[in-house]
């Protein structure tokens, strides 16, 4: 029985390698070209911006509307990011905010994972109208939600809170749709096995399910922490105390009516975007299909 | 519910089982019981509710109807964990995230009365995977093996928690005829040494042939029959099994019995080997098995026709024969045999080859064939 396994494991292997060689297919030199060309103008557009913030907040306000624009500064101005910590509660900004896009997001992933394994596996009257319910909630735009959700808040008594930061977001039905497509796709017979091996419902979830969805997760997660860590509107009206700011509405009160100090603001948001690009490479790992090859017969 | 009682030496019990969605009944009623060590295979073609069977024993669909006993105890309103069965899947259902050796170990770490040590969980996964060769794998993932042995951790996984009763859901239905071949030698040699109830679902007739204590035949949602690879061949108990049991397939036709209780069948009469004769004038039908008939140049021969088509299948050679009149049969030649078509050949028919069915399809006798004098 082994010698006949290991004949056809190196038949595997073969023809593995096959597939590799015929995905290379030859590209003319002309074609290879265009492509690095359209390549370099994608990425051009995409940093001309970001390069323009950095130089911006480099600069003193008084050489930002030189013209032609100074591109590198000269001198170098440090100005603006010493009065970011030194004349604003900006570190406090940035804990709070990552305090608050942590807790959404670990506790989003929690729900939604759930819900959507509730949607996506298990027997229940009325799951299909759960279901198309949460999807026409998807659809109701947030302004529309804003003034309902800030009577809800206020009557709750969670205003100028963590919580007021933290609960509202968790009602997103958006997640709960994407965990329940992650979790559509993996076949019944997966958890028919576990049950049969005497794992509970909760157990299936956790130990066969979430490791298997964990690269959507994790692009659930980023989803989830990008749009918390630079939500706005809901945090400006639920929050006015400034012990609780979080970054988006603390940088937009660095301009006044009559001031707009841009290398102030530059500078505020070349530092906010520190944490999140840190985040992201930490977890860019994750991101990768969701393999489930070896589960069943190919 | 039904007063019937299963016996103690009978592993799985089903009596007067039946499974129905809404209006839509996909298993009538039916009993049937697995002995302790017995393998009994269901056989039938796709959609004919073996799965659905398979699925009931294991607490995964729900009975509609009857009752289910595993080791005694009747399982109607028992969890699947909690039945003492192990199911092998048609996929294999392997945990793709795990190793081998957690993919064996998993029923034993979900095992809450009594938990089980790890030292424990441990040594019977070894033993498990020590069964069925998987040893050296252990520590691979699901998608570093080949088929064959991916399809050996389902059946140690299955092996590891000591049920009383294995099911098997055509376990080796995709993997190529040579290891296959190989699997099925494997898994007898498992029942051997494990002596478990194993119920295995298959569509190939030659699987259920060579494994089967005994064959469940289903088809359309009914059991056809129930018995002995060699009964289900030898004396099938309608048109189906006759045809679905034994390659190639034996072709029927449909006769009227003769005042004298005979049936003419081209320039041959066939003689029921029943105690009481065939009813003149009754519509039959009439097959015969095409390993039962026999190109000859005997002077017993019953049959003569024309050769019209010849299959080489290596070990011998199958003859379509033409016998006049719209009838014809197939037949069983040496593989070196220099018949070709358009050839005229005698057909001499081995006791079992004729077999006579009412006109409802069922069995009514096997019989005898002697050439008519002219």
């Amino acid at each position: 029985m082994t010698a006949m396994s290991t004949t056809e494991h190196k038949t595997r292997g073969a023809d593995a390698s096959k597939g590799r060689a015929r995905s290379g297919l030859p590209r003319s030199r002309p074609a290879i070209s265009l492509s690095y060309v359209i390549l370099f103008i994608g990425v051009a557009i995409a940093l001309v911006p970001f390069l323009y913030v950095v130089s911006t907040s480099l600069k003193e306000s008084t050489s930002l509307f030189s013209y032609p624009p100074d591109w590198i500064p000269s001198p170098i101005f440090w100005g603006n990011f010493e009065s970011l910590f030194a004349d604003h509660p900006f570190v406090l900004w940035t804990i709070n905010t990552l305090f608050v896009a942590g807790a959404v997001t670990a506790l989003k992933l929690w729900f939604d994972s759930m819900a959507g394994y509730a949607l996506a596996k298990m027997e229940f009257a009325g799951r299909r109208g759960v279901a198309l319910l949460l999807l026409l909630s998807v659809a109701i735009p947030i302004s529309a939600l804003i003034i309902p959700m800030f009577f809800v808040v206020r009557y709750l008594g969670l205003l100028n809170t963590y919580w007021a930061l933290i609960l509202p977001p968790l009602a997103n039905p958006l997640g709960i749709f994407m965990a329940r497509s992650f979790i559509v796709g993996i076949p019944d017979d997966l958890e028919a096995s576990a049950r049969l091996d005497g794992a509970s419902e909760f157990t299936i979830y956790r130990k066969i399910v979430l490791p298997l969805i964990r690269p959507g997760l994790v692009v659930l997660g980023m989803f989830t922490f990008m749009l918390q860590y630079t939500s706005f509107i809901w945090p400006l009206i639920a929050v006015s105390d400034s012990d609780r700011q979080v970054l988006a509405v603390g940088i937009s009160g660095l301009q006044s009516a009559f001031l707009q100090d841009w290398g102030l603001l530059s500078a505020g948001m070349l530092v906010a975007a520190v944490p999140i690009t840190v985040v992201f490479l930490l977890v860019q790992k994750a991101f990768v299909f969701n393999d489930l090859s070896g589960a069943l017969k190919e | 519910m039904s007063a019937v009682s299963p016996r103690a030496d009978v592993a799985v019990s089903l009596i007067q089982v039946a499974k129905s969605y809404g209006d839509v009944e996909v298993l009538q009623p039916f009993d049937l019981q697995v002995g302790e060590g017995e393998f009994v295979v269901l056989l039938g073609p796709s959609g004919c509710g073996k799965s659905t069977i398979m699925k009931m024993i294991a607490g995964l669909e729900e009975v509609s109807h009857g009752e289910i006993h595993v080791a005694g105890e009747l399982v109607n309103y028992v969890r699947p964990r909690d039945r003492d069965v192990s199911m092998v899947f048609q996929n294999y259902a392997l945990y793709p995230h795990m190793t081998v050796r957690d993919n064996i170990a998993f029923p034993l770490t979900m095992s809450r009365r009594p938990r089980l040590k790890r030292d424990v969980i441990g040594a019977r996964t070894l033993e498990a995977a020590d069964i069925v060769d998987l040893a050296p794998y252990l520590d691979r993932k699901p998608a570093q093996l080949s088929g064959g042995q991916r399809q050996r951790v389902a059946l140690a996984r299955a092996i590891v928690r000591q049920p009383a009763v294995f099911l098997m859901d055509e376990p080796l239905s995709n993997l190529d005829a040579l290891l296959r071949a190989d699997m099925r030698t494997s898994l007898l040699e498992v029942h051997a040494r494990i002596k478990k109830a194993t119920l295995y679902v298959t569509h190939d007739q030659i699987e259920a042939m060579t494994m089967a204590d005994r064959v469940v035949v289903l088809n359309a949602g009914r059991i056809q029959q129930i018995g002995r690879p060699r009964d289900l061949y030898t004396a099938p108990a309608n048109t189906f099994v006759a045809q679905f049991i034994g390659s190639p397939r034996m072709p029927l036709h449909d006769l009227e019995v003769r005042d004298d209780g005979t049936l003419s069948f081209a320039d041959a009469t066939l003689t029921g080997d029943a105690d009481v004769p065939l009813a003149p004038g009754a519509s039959v039908t009439v097959g015969l098995r095409p390993s039962a008939l026999r190109a000859t140049s005997s002077a017993s021969a019953c049959f003569a026709g024309k050769v019209t088509r010849r299959d080489y299948l290596g070990s011998d050679s199958y003859l379509d024969v033409d016998l006049g009149a719209g009838l014809s049969v197939m037949v069983r030649a040496e593989a070196d045999s220099a018949v070709r078509p358009g050839d005229t050949v005698r057909v001499a028919a081995d006791p079992g080859a004729i077999h006579v069915f009412d006109d409802v399809g069922a069995r009514v006798c096997g019989a005898s064939a002697r050439r008519q004098k002219r």
